[in-house]
């Protein structure tokens, strides 16, 4: 019996087990972060859209919840097609990411009808505030899949909110916002896009 | 074979193997939680402490840079006594997972309040809600790999506050902070600790 028995009951056969199953689920998570790309791009465009609306539309007050209910629609659809063709992929990390990215996106959802319902929506905070709920989604997510590209993505949320807090005149805070999404959402979205078709035709070559 | 084997080459004992995992795993994240309780009611106590100083001292910009870093002081100091002691936690996946929910959610609140504090603007109503909402995001997404509803109940009672912020008369803003402490953080710790000494002295009298 070694040391590791004796002071646990765990085998080393068992530990290199663990140590397999763990390392298959992290590279199982990124895999499917890299399917769901489409959804960053999906996400960042949307809040183009609604920034646009409040920009140069009138009724700027329905633009957030219009925006993103037309969004959540596609996002159902396409979600709920993906998940018929592919069948569901349920590992532990998974679940951790799906609690994450489905709490977190509650929480802004919340936050933002709050604010947009109490009429607050003219303190820069909010803003902010919503850039980093983003940025401690992604930071989360890299912190349990181990991706650095996901953590430089949280690090361009963080950093533009904190700027978001110094520099508070409307056009700065709309430069950074967009700045934000377009390179934390979109751009990330893009890229893991892109390593999705990269492994899918890796896998098509291999056959 | 079974309908399993035939599908996707997992057997029924594989199965069963994996869920008793799950469910170890679980409950190993919840007596973290527990192990971790006093890092809640330390918390709950400093945030307290800063409220009841910036009430004494109004005109101070020193009270609550001091009094947080007096609360990373001692959780430091805490945390390393815990390890000495040889009483450290083991880590699983789950708990891994809710440690780094933890980690970055001190990460953000740190970086959110901290430019806020430099310019003097954290008393914006913007600013308490969405600490509220990342207290209650971050006990959220606990409560649901864990599975525990206690702490689910936690994360309603924060957003309901960073909800309400929006909504009361300013006055009250404080009264909610205060019973969102106390409630959230100290009593959360106390019941998670409670809970832990109860499991363990459960494990004692088993042994015994």
């Amino acid at each position: 019996m070694t040391q590791m028995e004796r002071e646990d009951g765990t085998s080393r056969d068992e530990l290199v087990q663990r140590v397999a199953l763990m390392e298959e689920m992290i590279a199982e998570g990124r895999q499917s972060t890299a399917r769901y790309g489409w959804m960053f791009v999906l996400w960042g465009l949307t809040y183009f859209a609604a920034i646009g609306w409040t920009v140069y539309f009138p009724h700027t007050e329905w633009a957030w919840p219009v925006c993103i209910a037309a969004c959540s629609v596609v996002f159902g659809v396409v979600r709920s097609r993906q998940s018929r063709v592919e069948g569901k992929i349920d590992n532990l990390r998974r679940h951790s990411l799906d609690a994450v990215w489905q709490v977190i996106g509650g929480g802004i959802i919340l936050y933002l009808l709050a604010v947009i319902v109490s009429g607050h929506g003219k303190e820069p905070g909010y803003l902010a505030a919503v850039l980093f709920f983003n940025g401690l989604a992604n930071g989360v997510s890299a912190r349990i899949l181990r991706w650095w590209p996901q953590a430089v993505s949280a690090a361009i949320w963080w950093g533009c909110g904190t700027a978001m807090l110094i520099f508070t005149t409307r056009t700065e805070v709309l430069a950074l916002f967009l700045m934000a999404t377009f390179c934390g959402m979109i751009l990330f979205g893009v890229y893991a896009m892109m390593l999705e078709i990269r492994s899918t035709s890796g896998m098509q070559g291999g056959r | 074979m079974t309908n399993f084997e035939a599908e996707d080459g997992t057997t029924r004992d594989d199965l069963v193997q994996r869920v008793a995992l799950m469910e170890a795993m679980i409950a190993e994240g919840r007596r973290n939680i527990g192990r971790f309780g006093w890092i809640f009611i330390l918390w709950g106590l400093v945030c307290l402490i800063g409220i009841g100083e910036s009430y004494l001292l109004p005109h101070s910009y020193w009270v609550w840079p001091i009094t947080i870093l007096s609360g990373f002081v001692i959780q430091f100091i805490g945390i390393a006594m815990h390890r000495r002691s040889g009483n450290w936690p083991s880590e699983n996946l789950k708990s891994r997972s809710v440690a780094a929910v933890w980690r970055m959610m001190g990460i953000a609140i740190i970086l959110y309040a901290a430019p806020a504090g430099v310019t003097h603007t954290i008393h914006q109503i913007a600013y308490i809600a969405a600490i509220f909402m990342f207290l209650g995001m971050a006990h959220a997404i606990s409560a649901v790999i864990l599975r525990w509803r206690a702490q689910g109940v936690v994360a309603g009672l924060w957003w309901a506050g960073g909800v309400a912020t929006y909504f009361v008369p300013r006055n009250y803003v404080i009264t909610i902070y205060v019973v969102e402490m106390v409630i959230c953080m100290v009593l959360f710790g106390v019941y998670a600790m409670w809970l832990e000494r109860r499991r363990a002295a459960a494990l004692e009298l088993h042994h015994a």
